[in-house]
């Protein structure tokens, strides 16, 4: 075969023979930008959710299941209850929806004051749901739809809300410089990590030591919980849009740039010190990223439309899943670690099954 | 790089009339599809168009700093809007009344994912005629907001006369010879004129301020009279400073071109030193320099003249002090009258400089001439244009900047053009003598 001087198509061709890992099985198409892929707790469903339009259900064999309303003006967000019992939906209109996972029926519907609404999240054990309402958190009881905790307005509008793993009554905010922790009940922060920048997303690891935001300056933070300690890590090409846990908490993995930067965090000092792994392979910026449930494969999605497969503790060689028109807007391991779902910029949801 | 959404940032002191210009932009038929982003009213989804109640404080600064946090929430909101599939025409920016346009006009600069869908427009500068002069002095908002604008609207016109605008305008266009000037009541502008600039325009730019590029003049304002027989006085009734210069030129007739020959007197008239005249003493035309000295009250100075056509030339606005000149029939009005550029600013130094050279610039040269103006006086530049010709390539080279950010592009065929070098400079203490003197190095 003739050598391609396309430098896509040498990486297509290098990575050919490993691809066939993961082959699609199936193809899809949301009526708009995929925002989110979320899978049920049991692997049985996949939520999608498009900018605009209906959101809807999958099977892991990609069948169409059901398709729920949009929210007028935008969908927000998208979490399944731990359960698996429910599916919750919030947008702009300012709705939160609650659908039980047989879809049959009408969802709870909690109508809330109009903010900016790009942000819910279940608490670990189920008991709550927190979304971002503008610049509060406000925390609701799952059975009652109660508000039963709201933090004072921060200067502005909420980027991210996420619940620590270990502590189910905690969760980090992110807004106006950096990341707030709060406990249910009480009225101030636990802590406060300002540096004085903008945080994009942010992400516990799995034991609850460390927060870490992707930052819009190129850089990541990480914040040790217990100790109060910011770790500020500079010397990215972008801001960085993508982060993930290994589930045992060992790995962060890291976008921000065509590198994924994968930083070992196991020891007591965390990154601290540490080389990371750095992965090249993409030729656009790695905006989403996911490990496999069992952390041995780390998939990464490009602006490049390529999502490849990396194995970074045997080989820094990715295999290529796929090279997708559109650049990836999101990747989603099942629970199960058999389907791996992909999202792109104009809608597309492809679904690939593990063949081994 | 495929089309980019055109920007349009709205901006102007609290009462400005920003709110009822929105209004006409939502509810006119323009048939474009505009998202509008704002922090003082409106709720979300209205008919075709879209408004995001954003909350003002997403805009506050931090002294223009380009890492402050303000700026992820507008480039989260921007960016979710630019991945839906009803993509907006335009999109339409209200800052606060208290805000510095600057981050948000750098927002487009410094954002790799905004760079690439969106561009700035304009900026709009929404300006109340009758009170911006409680602000205009020691309000940096308010000055940063002139500073900022590609296009000003000077509001509520009906409520001061001929005069203060004339006197406004001139101030503002000291400030920022940049922007386009329109005059309006209640904010009644053809929507094109605000939501259609086109963005980089700098030949618009010379064009509008005629004496952008002309040299600064030590007086504000030069008029002729016909003094009749009898002589006439001066009369002024406020007192904003302790004194001001005035001379007084005989010339041959009231046309433009005499005006024109005593304005180049009058300005070496000005290096000389000059007479103090408290009210009462008497001005003649014979070649002083009359400082004249302020004093609360009515204050009067005689002018012992033959009678004919005098020029008049004055450190500030006549309106300043309420200066007239009488005759023994009243008030003789002047039979021509010009607002020129003052050197001496009123506005903490806030000015813009235009330069103009011909010849083609050195790239190496220019790069690093640029590199280290915005190093060593970002802070001070508000924002910046310019056109290149560079040695070696057909093409122009045009450039934009916010404070320390720059953006260069190429600017397509020159046409019928002069391969010309164009600079505009907006901002705080610019020494128009040494940007231009640091600007001739860079040509090849």
């Amino acid at each position: 075969m003739p050598e391609s001087k396309k430098p896509e198509d040498r990486v297509k061709l290098e990575m050919m023979s490993a691809a066939k890992l993961l082959p699609q099985t199936s193809a899809t198409r949301l009526s708009d930008h995929c925002l989110d892929l979320r899978w049920s707790p049991d692997s049985t469903l996949l939520a999608a959710m498009p900018c605009l339009g209906q959101i809807e259900l999958f099977s892991p064999a990609g069948e169409r299941l059901a398709q729920l309303p949009e929210h007028p003006n935008g969908n927000g967000a998208i979490a399944w209850h731990p359960s698996g019992e429910w599916l919750l939906t919030y947008g702009q209109d300012a709705e939160v929806r609650i659908y039980e996972a047989s879809f049959q029926g009408q969802p709870k519907v909690l109508t809330l004051e109009k903010a900016w609404a790009e942000r819910a999240e279940w608490s670990p054990n189920g008991e709550h749901f927190a979304v971002a309402l503008g610049k509060c958190v406000a925390v609701f009881t799952a059975d009652g739809l109660e508000e039963i905790y709201r933090i004072p307005p921060q200067k502005s509008t909420i980027c991210d809300i996420s619940w620590n793993p270990s502590q189910p009554d905690e969760f980090a905010s992110v807004c106006d410089g950096g990341v707030r922790l709060w406990k249910l009940g009480k009225a101030k922060p636990m802590s406060h990590f300002d540096w004085g920048g903008a945080s994009l997303l942010s992400t516990w690891s799995p034991d609850g030591r460390w927060v870490v935001t992707g930052d819009q300056v190129p850089s990541v933070h990480l914040y040790d919980v217990k100790r109060k300690d910011p770790l500020h890590i500079q010397g990215y090409e972008t801001k960085v849009k993508a982060l993930a846990w290994e589930e045992a908490g060992a790995w962060l993995a890291t976008g921000g740039g065509r590198l994924v930067t994968i930083w070992p965090c196991s020891s007591r000092k965390g990154p601290n010190g540490a080389t990371p792994i750095q992965l090249s392979g993409h030729l656009g910026d790695a905006i989403a990223l996911d490990f496999s449930p069992g952390g041995k494969g780390l998939v990464s999605g490009g602006r490049d439309g390529l999502v490849l497969l990396w194995m970074p503790q045997s080989t820094e060689a990715p295999a290529l899943i796929s090279h997708q028109e559109y650049e990836i807007t999101r990747l989603r391991w099942s629970p199960n670690g058999q389907s791996l779902a992909v999202g792109t910029k104009n809608g597309d949801v492809f679904i690939h099954t593990l063949t081994s | 790089m495929p089309k980019r959404t055109p920007v349009t940032i709205l901006t102007g002191f609290l009462g400005a009339g920003k709110t009822t210009l929105m209004n006409r932009v939502l509810t006119e038929q323009h048939g474009q599809r505009i998202a509008v982003i704002e922090n003082e009213f409106g709720e979300v989804g209205i008919d075709h168009e879209l408004v995001i109640n954003a909350e003002e404080e997403i805009f506050e600064m931090n002294n223009g700093c380009i890492c402050c946090s303000v700026r992820g929430d507008l480039i989260r909101i921007l960016g979710t809007l630019m991945k839906r599939r009803d993509q907006f025409d335009r999109i339409l920016i209200e800052t606060t009344g208290m805000a510095d346009p600057g981050p948000v006009v750098q927002t487009f600069f410094v954002d790799d994912d905004m760079k690439e869908q969106l561009v700035v427009d304009a900026v709009v500068t929404l300006v109340d005629a009758k009170h911006v002069w409680e602000h205009i002095d020691d309000s940096d908002e308010v000055k940063e907001q002139i500073a900022f604008a590609d296009v000003i609207l000077l509001n509520k016109c009906d409520l001061v006369t001929p005069g203060e605008l004339d006197k406004l305008e001139a101030q503002i266009k000291g400030m920022n010879g940049m922007a386009k000037v329109h005059r309006t009541t209640n904010a009644q502008v053809p929507l094109e004129a605000i939501l259609e600039v086109g963005g980089f325009n700098l030949d618009h730019a010379m064009q509008v301020d005629s004496k952008f590029l002309e040299p600064e003049y030590p007086f504000e304002w030069g008029g002729i009279f016909e003094i009749p027989a009898g002589g006439a006085k001066f009369v002024a009734t406020e007192a904003p400073d302790l004194s001001m210069k005035l001379v007084l030129i005989p010339v041959a007739n009231t046309g433009e071109q005499a005006l024109a020959d005593a304005r180049e007197q009058a300005v070496r008239m000005y290096s000389h030193d000059s007479i103090k005249a408290l009210p009462s003493f008497t001005l003649a035309a014979d070649g002083t320099t009359w400082e004249l000295i302020l004093k609360e009250g009515t204050m009067e100075w005689p002018v012992e003249v033959t009678a004919g056509s005098y020029a008049a030339f004055t450190e500030h606005y006549p309106e300043e002090l309420g200066l007239v000149l009488n005759g023994a029939d009243g008030e003789i009005v002047p039979t021509l009258a010009a607002a020129y550029k003052p050197d001496h600013e009123h506005d903490e130094k806030v000015s813009s400089v235009g330069i103009e050279h011909d010849g083609e610039c050195d790239e190496p040269k220019l790069s690093r001439w640029l590199s280290t103006l915005v190093r060593e006086q970002g802070v001070d530049i508000f924002r910046m244009k310019g056109v290149f010709a560079i040695k070696g390539s057909a093409k122009r080279t045009i450039f934009q900047g916010v404070h320390m950010l720059l953006d260069v592009q190429d600017g397509g065929s020159w046409g019928d053009r002069p391969r010309q070098n164009s600079l505009v400079f907006i901002g705080r203490n610019l020494d128009r003598e040494a940007l231009n003197e640091s600007f001739r190095k860079c040509l090849a």
